[in-house]
C-alpha cells in the first residue's frame, strides 16, 4: 500500500508533487465542471425520494431523543425486551457528555472504555434504529399512537462506503474550534468527533465548509457527495424518552469575576476533562493553556453558576464537588509535585463510596480550602491570584496558581424550551424539563406517553442517571406493552463441521493507517498462508466494515472454511460483529478466535517495523495454532418463569411491582411487616415537596393491592430459597405457615435502618433525646411536649472511623425536620449543628435557603473531629435539661446550647435482615450492610449474579426522588429476561472433571456470579463435587485458574488450547 | 442639543475643572449645557434603610424641578450625585406607595411624575454622540499614553443603576481607545477608593491609592483616568502622600476623563484646570509628546 | 475569643423593638440574614478587610447568633458602601444594607460617630465637599 503524504501534496497515485492550487478551487467550478459520481447507497435513495416529494417512514415501538449514557441505557433496556425503538442524536456521533470526561468517579474507571461497549452494543442491536446527526420537528398524537417528524441533516458522507480511514481531514483547510474538546482544540470542517465514534462516519460541517471539494478529491472509496440531502423522516412510536442532557456553564455574562475568557489559564472543568482524556488536546498530560508547561499550582473554584440566587442558577449542580475531588485527584497522582487546591462551600460527596473517595483525596495531598473567591486576577507570567477568605481560619488571603478551574453549574440546554414545545412537554423555572410530580413520578414528564431520564430533568451523575434511564425504559413500554416483540436475529442453521478437519481463514486487517503504517500486513498475511490448516488468508482495509464482512461471509461458504481468525483489534471492539458474521455464514460463533495485532503489538511498537511485524506473523502464528482445536460449542437455553419476586414492600418494593405490572409482568410482593409501606408509615412528610408520606404511600397501598398481576405477601419472609435466574423456588414463611413460590428474577428493595447509637451523644439516657425518625412519628401522632430550645445535630454515627460513609439523606431530613418544628412552635429556637450542608437533590438547596430564611433556623458548622459535646443536667438526667457544647468553625469559638429536645440525625446501614437474605441470594454486601451492585456506575441496578436485581436504599441510603427512579429501573432490568421468555447461557463456560475434583471449594469461591455449588458425585453420592451452573456461568475461567488439581476445564480456553498457543508462539519461523 | 446640567456641590468647588473641560467638549460637539435652576445639595450617599424616607427628599426635588422645566433628562458629571439621583429615581419607581408619600410631604412643590431620566456625561458620550465620532474628531491623538481607566463604585453599584457591566465595564477603555492612547487594565479599577474615609483616616485611603495604581504601574501605566471627584482626590491627593509610606513608590498623574478629550480635541488647555492636581498632569501629556503647546 | 475593644454602646442596656437584634435589623433593611451560608465572599471582595476587626461575614454570623457586641465592632464605619459584596453576594443579600442598618441603631440613639473638631482650614478647603456630606450621612444621626 503506497504511503500518502498530503503535508508534501504529492498525488498519491502517480507519485508526482501536486500544484498549490491543487486542492483549492472554488465551489461552483467543482459542481459545474466536476461530475458528482454516482452513489449506489442509501445517499441516492434518499435524493431519490426527495425528488419525489416523498418521506422515509420508520415504524416504531419507542423513540429515545438524546443518545448520551441515559438515551443509550434507555435504548438498550427497551429494545432488549424485543420491542423496536428508534433513537436520535442532534451530534453526529453517540455517547454524549460522558465520553468527553477521562474517568469516572469513584471508582477511576475509564468514560470511554465503560461507555464504548455499550455503544457498539447499541449500533448493533437488531431491535435499534440509530439516527444521528437528526433533531425532532413535531410531535402529534397520544400514549400508543405518536407520529414524530425528524430531521436528519445530511454529513455530505455516504454511511455506507465511509471507511473512517481519516484522509479527508488532512487536506482540508477550514480550522473550527472543536466543540467536542470545548474549545482547546481544532478540528476541520470535515471532522470526526472523538476516534471511538459510532457510528464511525464522518461529517461535513456545513455551516463551516467552504465547498472546496479538498475532501471529495482524496476520498477513495468515494463516500463523499456535497449533493446529499438532508431528509425527512416519519416515525410512528407508542411512547416517547426525552434523554437530551446538559450543557455546561460558562461564565461569560455572568460571574465575570472569575475571568473565564479573558483570563488563558481560567478553565472549566469540562475542558481539564479533555485534558486529562489521553485522546484530548493534550494527549493526556497536564498543562495550562497559555504556554503549554506543565502548571506547578492547580486550584478549583466550586460552584460558580450554582448556588447562586443572582448572576447565576439558585440549584446546587451536584456532581461538582465529587467531580472536581475526582480531576484533583488524578492530577495529583499523577503529577505528586502539583499544588492542588479546591476552594468549596460545602462538599457534597453524599453518594455510594463519595466520603471514602473524597477522604482519600486529602490522604494524596489535595488540599481543601472552605471559603468562596470574590475575585480572581492574572499576573504578568498569566498565572492567576485567587482571593479568598479562609472561613475556617477566619483570614482573608490571596494565593496563586498556575492553571484555575472553574467548577461551573450544569446547565439546562439552550434548545430546551423550544424543544419543550415541539413535544408538549413543560419546562421548568431553571430551564429543565418538569416532572408530573417530583415525589410520586420523577420520570412522568407533564405530557402522557412522554418520559424523562437523565439529567434534563435536573443534574445528576452517571448511575443516578442510568437508573431514570431504565427506570424511563421500563415506563415507556407501559403504552405498548402488547405489541409484537422480536428478541435476537435470524441465523441461518448451523453447519456440522465436527467430523472435518481444520480450514483456517485468515484475515488480517490494515484498520486504516492503526495496524498498515507500523507493521507489514502482507508479510502477515503471506506467512499465515504458509501455516498448515490455512486454506485462505487474505489482508483488508477494515475488517469490520460491511462488505469485508461480507466478503468472509462469501469466501468462507466457496472454500468451505470451518475456522475463522482475524488479525486486528481487541474482541472486545468487534468480536460480536465477527460472531454474528459466522454465524450468518452458517458457523458456529465460537470457531472464531481473534489475533490482537492493533492494541497488543501495532499501537504499542509503532517506533519498530520489523519487531512489530515478526510479533504480528507470532501473534498469528499462535491464534492459528489454537484454531486448529476449536470447537463448537453450544449454549444452553433456559426457559424464564414469568414472574419477579419483590422483596420488600416499601415505597420501591411497591413502585417496581407497578412498573412490572404495567409492562404486563406478575410480581409478588413480600414484606416482612404487617402492613405495606416500609419506612414511610413512621414519618411525616418528605422533603423537598413537604408532601404527607401517608399520602404518597396510600395512592401506592391501593394501587397495589387492587392491581390484579400483583400478589402481596405480608407478615412474610423468605425462608429457603434454591434455584438461578429464570427458575427459582422459594420457601416463604407467612404467619407460621410454610408457602411455596415461583419466579424468575428477584428484586431486592429490603430498605435501611438506622444504625445503634449505642450511647453516643448521651442517646437513650434522657428522653427528651430522639432520633429523626422518633421525632417525625412524635410529631404525626402530636406526641411532642412544645419545646422551646431545640438542638438537631447531623451525622451521629456517620464519617467516623467505625463508619467512613455519609447517610446521604440526612441533611435534607435535618432540614425538614426543623421547618416541621418550626411551623408547629413558631416561637421555639432551633441550632443545626452540621458538619457540611449535603442538600443536593432536585429543588433541595432551594428548599434549604427557603427553611433557613423563612424558620429562622441557625446553622452551626462543627469540625469533623470535633463532635458536639451532649451534657445531661445532674439533678435530673433522665428528664431535665440539656446542654449542647459545640465548636463553631467558622467564628472558631465554642458555644453552649441549652435545649429541651435534642434531635440526633442517625446513620443508616443495610436492613436488618440482609445477613441472612445476601447467603440466600449469594450476593455481596458491603461493610455497611448495602448491596454491592455489578458496576458502580453503568449497572447500579445489576447484581453479578444474573437475575437479581436492586433497588432504593438497599443499594444506598436515597432520597425519595432516587428510590423511585431506582425502582421503576430495576423493574426494567427484573423485566428483560421475563421479556425474552428463553435465555441463553454462556458457551465458554467452565465444566468439572467430576473424577479429578475433590471437593475443596477453592472454586467457589473464586467464582464471582455463584455459579458453582458443591454437589454429591454423580456415581459416588458419599463425595461432594463442584457443579457450574450453566445458567450463570459466564465464562471468565477464574475456578479454571483457581482449581489446584486442573479439575475444570474452560471451553474455549481449555489447557490444551492455550498450551498450543504458547508453543506456537515461542517457535522459530515455521516453514510450510 | 441642549442638554440640562445638574453640577452637585463639589463641581463648583474643588472639581471646578471637571466642569470646565466638560462644558467645554460639549460645545465642540455641538450641544449646549444648561445648567438647572434651583438646584439644592443631592444628598450622598443614596439612603439605605427602608424605612428612610428622610433622605430621600432631597434627590426628588432636584428631579421634580427638571420636570417643571418641562425636561425629561438631566445629565451630572458627579459619579455620586448620579448614583444618588438614579438610586431615588428607582425607588420611587418601585414603590409608587413611597413615591405617594414623599409628594404629599413637599406640598410646596409639584409632584413627581417619574419621567426624568438620570444621565452620567459619560454614558451621553456613549449612547448619544458616539464614541466612534468623538475618535474623527481627535486632533492630538494621545498615542504613546499607557493609562489606566478607573471606575470606582458609584458608577457601577448597585447594577440597577450601573451605566456599563458591574465586573467588566469597557466605557472607558471603549473611549481611550477612540482617544488613541493604549489602555492598561487593571482588576482593581472597581474597588473602592476609600470614599469619605479621606476625612478622617488618611492613611486608609492612601493604602487604597497605593494597591489601585501600584498593580497599574507595574504593569507600564502611566496615567490613571476616572470620572468621580472624590475618588480623583483620594487617588492624586493621597496617593501622593502615600509616597512618604512606601518606599520607592511614585504616584501617577490622576485625569479626569474630560480633560483628556479636551486634550485630544485640541482645545485650550486652560478650561482642563490641570493647576489643581497634586501630582502634575501636564508634565506627562508634554513628555509623550501630546502637548502641541 | 474577644475581637472587639471599642465600646461605643453599652450593649447589655440596649433593648430592642422586635426583641432580637436580628429581627430589628431584618426590619430596617429587609434583608433575611438567615439566607446567608458564609462562603465568605463579602469579605474577600471587601476593600477594607485588613482594617477590621470582624469581616463582614462574622458581623452577619454575630446578628444572627444575637451577639449584640457587634455594635461596637469597627468595621461597620469602616464600611464605605461600596456594594462589591452586595453584588457578589450568591445568596443575594445586600450586605450593605444591613451595615448601614447597624449603623443607624446606634446613630438613632443618638450616639454621633464623628465629632469633627480638629480639620485644619487646608484639609476644608481641599478635600471635595461630598465627602463631608458622605461622612455626615453616614456617621451622625
Amino acid at each position: 500500500m503506497p504511503l500518502k503524504s498530503y503535508n508534501k501534496k504529492i498525488d498519491h497515485d502517480l507519485g508526482v508533487p501536486l500544484q498549490d492550487d491543487y486542492f483549492y478551487d472554488d465551489p461552483e467550478e467543482i459542481i459545474e465542471n466536476k461530475s458528482m459520481p454516482e452513489l449506489e447507497s442509501t445517499a441516492r435513495l434518499v435524493t431519490e425520494r426527495s425528488r419525489r416529494g416523498e418521506k422515509r417512514v420508520i415504524n416504531g415501538d419507542v423513540l429515545i431523543v438524546g443518545a448520551g449514557i441515559s438515551g443509550m441505557q434507555a435504548a438498550l433496556d427497551v429494545a432488549d425486551k424485543g420491542y423496536k425503538v428508534v433513537i436520535i442524536d442532534k451530534t453526529s456521533t453517540i455517547g454524549g457528555a460522558m465520553v468527553k470526561l477521562d474517568k469516572t468517579f469513584p471508582t477511576n474507571d475509564c468514560s470511554i472504555c465503560t461507555a464504548a461497549p455499550k455503544m457498539v452494543e447499541l449500533s448493533r442491536h437488531p431491535n435499534i434504529k440509530l439516527i444521528t446527526y437528526a433533531g425532532i420537528n413535531s410531535l402529534d398524537g397520544k400514549p400508543g399512537n405518536f407520529k414524530a417528524n425528524i430531521w436528519r441533516k445530511s454529513k455530505y458522507v455516504d454511511p455506507d462506503k465511509c471507511t473512517g480511514c481519516d484522509d479527508c481531514v488532512e487536506v482540508c483547510p477550514v480550522e473550527v474550534a472543536n466543540p467536542f474538546d470545548e474549545k482547546l482544540s481544532i478540528r476541520k470542517a470535515i471532522y470526526i468527533e472523538f476516534p471511538q465514534a459510532v457510528p464511525i462516519v464522518y461529517t461535513i460541517d456545513y455551516e463551516n465548509c467552504n465547498g472546496c471539494g479538498a475532501c471529495d478529491r482524496v476520498c477513495e472509496p468515494e463516500a463523499i457527495s456535497f449533493l446529499e440531502k438532508s431528509e425527512e423522516i416519519e416515525v410512528n412510536v407508542g411512547s416517547v424518552i426525552v434523554a437530551t442532557g446538559f450543557e455546561v456553564f460558562e461564565p461569560l455574562e455572568m460571574r465575570k469575576e472569575y475571568g473565564y475568557g479573558k483570563y488563558e489559564n481560567v478553565i472549566t472543568a469540562m475542558q481539564f476533562e479533555r485534558i486529562l482524556s489521553s485522546f484530548g488536546p493534550t494527549d493526556g498530560k497536564v498543562r495550562r493553556p497559555s504556554d503549554g508547561n506543565k502548571p506547578k499550582t492547580i486550584g478549583w473554584i466550586q460552584c460558580v453558576g450554582s448556588r447562586s440566587e443572582q448572576l447565576g442558577f439558585p440549584y446546587c449542580s451536584r456532581v461538582c464537588c465529587m467531580y472536581a475531588t475526582k480531576e484533583a485527584s488524578i492530577a495529583k497522582e499523577a503529577n505528586p509535585d502539583i499544588d492542588i487546591t479546591i476552594y468549596y462551600m460545602d462538599i457534597r460527596a453524599y453518594g455510594k463510596d463519595f466520603q471514602q473517595y473524597y477522604d482519600h483525596a486529602k490522604d494524596l495531598g489535595v488540599k481543601y480550602i472552605r471559603g468562596r473567591p470574590a475575585s480572581v486576577y492574572e499576573n504578568t507570567d498569566k498565572s492567576l491570584t485567587i482571593r479568598y477568605k479562609d472561613t475556617l481560619t477566619g483570614k482573608v488571603e490571596e494565593s496563586t496558581v498556575d492553571l484555575l478551574v472553574l467548577s461551573t453549574a450544569i446547565m439546562p440546554n439552550q434548545g430546551n424550551k423550544k424543544l419543550g414545545e415541539v413535544l408538549g412537554i413543560e419546562v421548568d423555572e431553571n430551564g429543565f424539563f418538569k416532572q408530573d410530580s417530583l415525589l410520586t413520578d420523577p420520570i412522568q414528564s407533564t405530557r402522557e406517553g412522554i418520559f424523562l431520564a437523565g439529567c434534563i430533568q435536573g443534574p445528576k451523575d452517571i448511575p443516578d442517571s442510568v437508573s431514570m434511564a431504565s427506570g424511563a425504559a421500563a415506563k415507556a413500554v407501559a403504552p405498548i406493552k402488547d405489541r409484537e416483540r422480536l428478541i435476537g436475529k435470524e441465523f441461518p442453521p448451523e453447519r456440522d463441521v465436527s467430523n472435518e478437519k481444520p480450514r483456517i481463514g485468515v484475515f488480517v486487517c490494515h484498520c486504516g493507517k492503526n495496524i498498515a503504517s507500523y507493521l507489514d500486513v502482507e508479510k502477515v498475511t503471506e506467512e499465515a498462508k504458509k501455516l498448515p490448516n490455512v486454506e485462505y488468508a487474505d489482508h483488508m482495509m477494515f475488517v469490520c466494515s460491511e462488505d469485508s464482512c461480507n466478503k468472509i461471509k462469501e469466501t468462507a461458504q466457496e472454500k468451505g472454511l470451518n475456522r475463522i481468525i482475524v488479525a486486528a483489534c481487541s474482541p472486545r471492539t468487534h468480536g460480536g460483529l465477527f460472531q454474528d458474521t459466522l454465524m450468518e455464514a452458517g458457523l458456529n460463533k465460537y470457531l472464531f478466535e481473534m489475533a490482537n495485532i492493533r492494541n497488543h503489538c501495532s499501537w504499542v511498537h509503532s517506533d519498530d517495523w520489523d519487531a512489530a511485524t515478526k510479533k504480528a506473523v507470532d501473534l498469528v502464528r499462535s491464534s492459528v495454532a489454537k484454531a486448529r482445536y476449536l470447537e463448537s460449542l453450544s449454549e444452553e437455553e433456559f426457559s424464564i418463569y414469568p414472574k419477579s419476586l419483590i422483596i420488600g414492600g416499601g415505597v420501591s418494593g411497591m413502585k417496581a411491582a407497578l412498573a412490572l405490572a404495567d409492562m404486563g409482568i406478575k410480581s409478588i410482593i413480600l414484606e416482612n411487616e404487617p402492613k405495606l409501606g416500609g419506612r414511610l408509615r413512621y414519618l411525616h412528610s418528605m422533603f423537598p415537596s413537604d408532601t404527607k408520606s401517608e399520602d404518597i404511600i396510600n395512592p401506592l397501598i391501593k394501587n397495589v393491592t387492587k392491581n390484579k398481576l400483583i400478589t402481596v405477601m405480608t407478615d412474610s419472609e423468605l425462608e429457603k430459597l434454591e434455584g438461578y435466574i429464570g427458575n427459582y423456588k422459594g420457601e416463604v414463611k407467612q404467619k407460621g405457615n410454610k408457602r411455596e413460590i415461583e419466579f424468575g428474577t428477584i428484586i431486592v428493595a429490603t430498605g435501611f435502618k438506622e444504625i445503634d447509637l449505642d450511647d453516643k451523644y448521651q442517646y437513650g439516657k434522657n428522653r427528651n433525646i430522639m432520633s429523626q425518625t422518633e421525632l417525625e412519628t412524635k410529631l404525626k401522632n402530636n406526641d411532642l411536649k412544645e419545646p422551646k430550645n431545640i438542638v438537631i445535630i447531623n451525622c451521629a454515627g456517620a464519617m467516623d472511623e467505625e463508619r467512613p460513609y455519609c447517610c446521604r439523606v440526612g441533611c435534607g431530613v435535618s432540614i425538614k425536620n426543623a421547618k416541621l418544628i418550626a411551623q408547629k412552635y413558631p416561637k421555639s429556637k432551633i441550632y443545626l449543628l452540621y458538619r457540611d450542608m449535603r442538600v443536593f437533590g432536585k429543588e433541595e438547596e432551594e428548599y434549604y435557603a427557603d427553611v433557613l430564611k423563612n424558620y429562622h433556623v441557625t446553622t452551626i458548622r462543627h469540625p469533623g473531629d470535633r463532635k458536639p459535646e451532649v451534657i445531661l443536667d445532674k439533678k435530673d438526667p433522665k428528664n431535665g435539661p440539656i446542654t449542647i457544647k459545640v465548636y463553631d468553625d467558622i467564628l472558631n469559638e465554642e458555644m453552649t446550647l441549652p435545649a429541651d429536645l435534642l434531635v440526633l440525625t442517625v446513620n443508616t446501614e443495610g436492613g436488618a435482615k440482609t445477613e441472612k437474605l445476601k447467603n440466600m441470594l449469594k450476593v455481596p454486601v458491603d461493610a455497611a450492610g448495602f448491596f454491592i451492585e455489578t458496576h458502580a456506575k453503568i449497572k447500579p441496578l445489576d447484581f453479578s449474579t444474573s437475575g437479581v436485581y436492586m433497588c432504593g436504599a438497599a443499594h444506598y441510603p436515597k432520597n425519595l426522588v432516587d428510590s423511585i427512579a431506582q425502582a421503576e429501573g430495576a423493574a426494567s432490568r427484573a423485566a428483560i429476561p421475563i421479556a425474552q421468555e428463553k435465555m441463553k447461557g454462556e458457551g465458554i463456560i467452565s465444566e468439572v472433571i467430576e473424577d479429578k475434583c475433590r471437593g475443596c471449594g477453592t472454586c467457589e469461591l473464586a467464582c464471582a456470579y455463584s455459579a458453582i455449588d458443591l454437589v454429591p458425585h454423580s456415581r459416588d453420592p458419599g463425595r461432594l463435587v463442584a457443579k457450574v451452573n450453566r445458567a450463570l456461568c459466564k465464562g471468565c475461567g477464574s475456578c479454571a485458574a483457581a482449581c489446584l488439581n486442573s479439575a475444570i476445564e474452560q471451553k474455549g480456553y481449555d489447557s490444551n488450547q492455550i498450551n498450543v498457543m504458547i508453543a506456537a508462539l515461542l517457535e522459530k519461523e515455521v516453514t510450510a | 442639543m441642549k442638554l440640562l446640567y445638574y453640577p452637585g456641590c463639589t463641581l463648583k468647588t474643588s472639581a471646578k475643572n471637571l466642569e470646565k473641560s466638560a462644558f467645554c467638549i460639549a460645545e465642540t460637539l455641538g450641544h449646549e449645557i444648561v445648567e438647572m435652576e434651583d438646584w439644592t445639595c443631592c444628598g450622598v450617599a443614596s439612603s439605605l434603610t427602608d424605612d428612610d424616607l428622610m433622605h430621600h427628599l432631597a434627590p426628588m426635588r432636584n428631579l421634580i424641578h427638571v420636570e417643571d422645566v418641562g425636561e425629561d433628562k438631566i445629565v451630572t458629571l458627579c459619579d455620586m450625585c448620579c448614583n444618588t439621583l438614579k438610586q431615588t429615581n428607582l425607588r420611587v419607581k418601585e414603590k409608587p406607595d413611597d413615591l405617594e408619600t414623599l409628594n404629599l410631604f413637599m406640598d410646596r412643590e409639584n409632584d413627581y411624575k417619574g419621567t426624568v431620566k438620570v444621565v452620567h456625561f459619560l454614558e451621553f458620550l456613549r449612547d448619544e454622540v458616539g464614541f466612534d465620532v468623538l475618535k474623527k474628531k481627535v486632533k492630538n491623538s494621545l498615542k504613546g499614553m499607557k493609562i489606566m481607566p478607573y471606575y470606582g463604585c458609584m458608577l457601577l453599584r448597585p447594577r440597577e443603576v450601573s451605566i456599563d457591566d458591574a465586573e467588566e465595564p469597557l466605557i472607558m477603555k471603549d473611549l481611550l481607545n477612540a482617544l488613541g492612547a493604549e489602555v492598561i487594565d487593571n482588576p482593581f479599577k472597581i474597588e473602592c477608593c476609600g470614599s469619605y474615609h479621606t476625612i478622617e483616616d488618611k492613611n486608609l485611603v492612601s493604602n487604597r491609592a497605593y494597591r489601585i495604581t501600584k498593580f497599574a504601574v507595574d504593569r507600564g501605566s502611566d496615567a490613571i483616568v476616572l470620572s468621580c471627584p472624590l475618588c480623583r482626590f483620594n487617588l492624586d491627593v493621597r496617593g501622593k502622600e502615600a509616597e512618604k509610606i512606601y518606599n520607592n513608590y511614585k504616584q501617577v498623574p490622576v485625569y479626569y476623563y474630560t480633560q483628556l478629550i479636551a486634550v485630544a480635541l485640541g482645545l485650550d488647555p486652560k478650561y482642563c484646570g490641570f493647576g489643581d492636581h497634586a501630582v502634575d498632569p501636564v508634565l506627562l501629556l508634554k513628555k509623550k509628546g501630546v502637548f502641541e503647546k | 475569643m474577644n475581637k472587639i475593644s471599642d465600646e461605643i454602646v453599652n450593649v447589655n442596656s440596649l433593648k430592642f423593638k422586635k426583641g432580637e437584634l436580628v429581627k430589628e435589623i431584618e426590619e430596617l433593611c429587609g434583608e433575611n440574614l438567615f439566607g446567608c451560608y458564609q462562603c465568605g465572599t463579602c469579605s474577600a471582595g471587601c476593600p477594607f478587610i485588613e482594617d477590621m476587626d470582624l469581616s463582614p461575614d462574622e458581623v452577619i454570623r454575630y446578628v444572627i447568633l444575637d451577639k449584640k457586641e457587634v455594635l461596637n465592632s469597627k468595621t461597620i464605619w469602616l464600611c464605605a458602601a461600596c456594594y462589591t459584596c452586595a453584588e457578589r453576594c450568591p445568596r443575594d443579600i445586600n450586605i450593605t444594607k444591613i451595615m448601614e442598618a447597624l449603623r443607624q441603631i446606634i446613630l438613632r440613639k443618638n450616639i454621633d460617630r464623628t465629632n469633627l473638631t480638629n480639620i485644619s482650614k487646608d484639609e476644608k478647603e481641599s478635600i471635595p465637599q461630598l465627602a463631608f456630606v458622605c461622612l455626615f450621612r453616614k456617621n451622625v444621626g
